[in-house]
């Protein structure tokens, strides 16, 4: 386990303070955060670039916040990442061992591997500024890897890449992650890149840590109000607390002048009765009725009239704008194409639509 | 005219004014004197000394030059803003109001001790040295430290993460980076120090066979009213110029490793 406690940092006016983050050894763990979160000054401060005003830094037991970057044995690749341009290749590669006797990438199994994986061979003795995006990015990623490092960090290496190589060199990481199990915490403001690679998501928004934890409960369960926003989730509601302890573990929540019974187990925190929250109902979770058809018990007191204002064609599916009658907000819908069609919908529409109580999530403001 | 044509006409006639110059010398020149007074000895020990001098306070500015370079380049410390200011005072200010200076120092106590119990600066060799490095030392830093600004510190950042040392990371990624505007620099304040006159003339004197360089060899020629010998003498100096500037260029010329 590799733990940043209590961590101090500043630069120019912008702070961090106590700064707690958990990096989870063998996972590729993400820090997910906007520009200027302070996610490049953390991993500087990591990797020992920067100095730590305040707090530890503990690879499993060992405290490193006061040795120099070369006695950590963490692996840095930044944004541009800074190949050596007077090096080919394989020296490129061997900067970080201790000796390259001749031959040494086939005699050491790690390094043959790697060097497999990674596919550049054929690039070995050429300089890196004859290398393509693609094999760039490789080359980096082999020579931060190549000296078997206790973590390994990684800036925002895609940030400038055209959709097409970033996707490769996604790709190209996850199954690298898969053949080293190497620990791995890289930096992003791609929500797609961060869902994509991070098998643990840490969220950092002006320089706090608001939330870690398995994709699934980052994206489908956000803790705060910030976290919401930053990952542009749609169909934030602001509702408030009717009773924080209903029937059958549930709480209720008004919204919209109705009664929405959610169960107690989602949301982030406990929250007690009046307190203002917010209410995110995910758009492929909201259902769209077809007339006639029966309507299960459970969804019956979440039924909502109105019309489609707007349907656009986002490529991988449809998304709907739904206004509720008689009321000032909209609801947006993604509905996978084939249930689209399968509809008919149109613009203008009369409609209604379902939305289970198992779909909301509740975020509290405070 | 447009403005490019007109950018142009004023680089040929800078061109025009300093090849006038150097035409002028022609009209001077006695051909049949140019050996004589090159394989004289008192011209061969110019040059020896001009060259040998040069070549001291280069090696000096240079190795102080360097480091000073590399901590304006890459690190913030107090009075960084003071030190980089002074590094331009050689450069705005006269050589001989610098030499002279040097005299008035070692006319101190301190300065005295080190004349007595050190080295002896006045009227002697490593007074020409001395000269030349407090002309040259703030231009070879300048000029050392654009050529380190231009190497990310990047480079050293990803070193020291792979187990380079502080030093390592800058013998084995930056020099090499940045050799080709670091030798540059050297070359430049070489032959700017070969050519230097008003500080070496202020401390050093013009004693022949002693501390008289090429440029002091030239301003006596001249004072002695002997105008094909100074020709000569100067058309020497510009040899000698030329193909250090000619060096540099042949340095530069290199594929950028970049």
């Amino acid at each position: 386990m590799i733990e940043v406690r209590g961590l101090h940092l500043s630069l120019g006016d912008f702070r961090i303070e106590n700064l707690n983050l958990t990096v989870k050894e063998g996972a590729f763990n993400v820090l997910l955060g906007p520009t200027g979160a302070g996610k490049t000054l953390i991993l500087e401060s990591i990797a020992g670039l920067r100095r730590v005003h305040r707090g530890r830094i503990l690879l499993g037991d060992e405290e490193v916040q006061h040795l120099p970057p070369e006695k950590r044995g963490i692996s840095y690749v930044p944004q541009d990442l800074a190949l050596f341009p007077h090096l080919t290749v394989e020296r490129n590669l061997a900067f970080g061992l201790r000796t390259f006797p001749k031959d040494f990438l086939k005699k050491d199994p790690h390094l043959g591997l790697l060097v497999e994986t990674l596919k550049v061979e054929h690039l070995l003795q050429r300089h890196p500024q004859g290398l393509s995006g693609g094999e760039k990015q490789r080359v980096a990623l082999g020579r931060a890897l190549a000296p078997s490092p206790r973590l390994l960090l990684l800036d925002e290496p895609l940030a400038a890449l055209d959709p097409a190589l970033k996707n490769e060199i996604q790709q190209l990481l996850i199954s690298l992650h898969r053949s080293l199990r190497f620990t791995a915490l890289h930096v992003t403001h791609d929500l797609e890149e961060a869902y994509l690679l991070g098998e643990r998501i840490n969220v950092l928004i002006h320089g706090r840590l608001e939330q870690s934890g398995t994709r699934e409960e980052v994206f489908l369960h956000p803790r705060t109000w910030d976290v919401a926003r930053f990952l542009g989730l749609r169909n934030l509601f602001p509702g408030r607390v009717l009773k924080a302890e209903g029937a059958e573990d549930s709480m209720n929540i008004g919204l919209w002048g109705r009664k929405i019974v959610i169960p107690s187990s989602h949301t982030a925190r406990s929250v007690s009765a009046g307190e203002e929250v917010i209410l995110y109902l995910r758009p492929e979770e909201v259902m769209i009725l077809r007339p006639g058809k029966p309507v299960k018990e459970s969804l019956r007191g979440n039924i909502l009239g109105g019309e489609v204002e707007r349907i656009l064609d986002r490529g991988t599916h449809r998304w709907v704008l739904f206004r509720p009658s008689g009321l000032d907000v909209h609801l947006e819908i993604n509905l996978p194409n084939y249930v689209f069609r399968n509809l008919g919908l149109q613009e203008g529409q009369e409609i209604q639509v379902a939305m289970r109580r198992e779909s909301f999530w509740v975020i509290p403001t405070k | 005219m447009n403005f490019g044509k007109a950018a142009i006409a004023a680089a040929v006639a800078l061109f025009l004014f300093y090849a006038v110059l150097i035409l002028s010398l022609l009209t001077f020149l006695e051909g049949q004197r140019f050996l004589e007074v090159l394989l004289a000895p008192d011209t061969l020990f110019s040059i020896r000394l001009s060259l040998t001098a040069a070549t001291f306070a280069m090696i000096l500015a240079v190795a102080i030059g360097l480091p000073a370079a590399y901590s304006l380049s890459r690190f913030q410390f107090p009075g960084k803003k003071l030190v980089d200011t002074l590094l331009e005072l050689p450069l705005i200010m006269s050589p001989v109001a610098l030499g002279a200076a040097l005299l008035v120092f070692f006319n101190t106590p301190f300065g005295n001790v080190i004349q007595e119990r050190g080295i002896l600066f006045i009227f002697e060799f490593p007074g020409i040295v001395l000269a030349q490095f407090a002309t040259i030392a703030g231009l070879a830093t300048r000029l050392m430290k654009t050529a380190l600004d231009e190497i990310s510190p990047r480079y050293e950042a990803v070193a020291r993460s792979l187990g380079s040392s502080a030093w390592e990371a800058f013998r084995k990624v930056t020099l090499p980076l940045s050799l080709r505007g670091i030798l540059s620099a050297m070359i430049l304040c070489w032959a700017k120090a070969v050519g230097e006159f008003g500080a070496t003339v202020t401390l050093a004197g013009t004693m022949a066979f002693k501390t008289e360089t090429m440029p002091i060899a030239i301003f006596m020629s001249l004072a002695s009213a002997d105008i094909p010998k100074t020709v000569i003498l100067i058309l020497i100096l510009a040899g000698i110029g030329l193909t250090a500037l000619y060096a540099v260029r042949l340095v530069e010329k290199r594929p950028p490793v970049l």
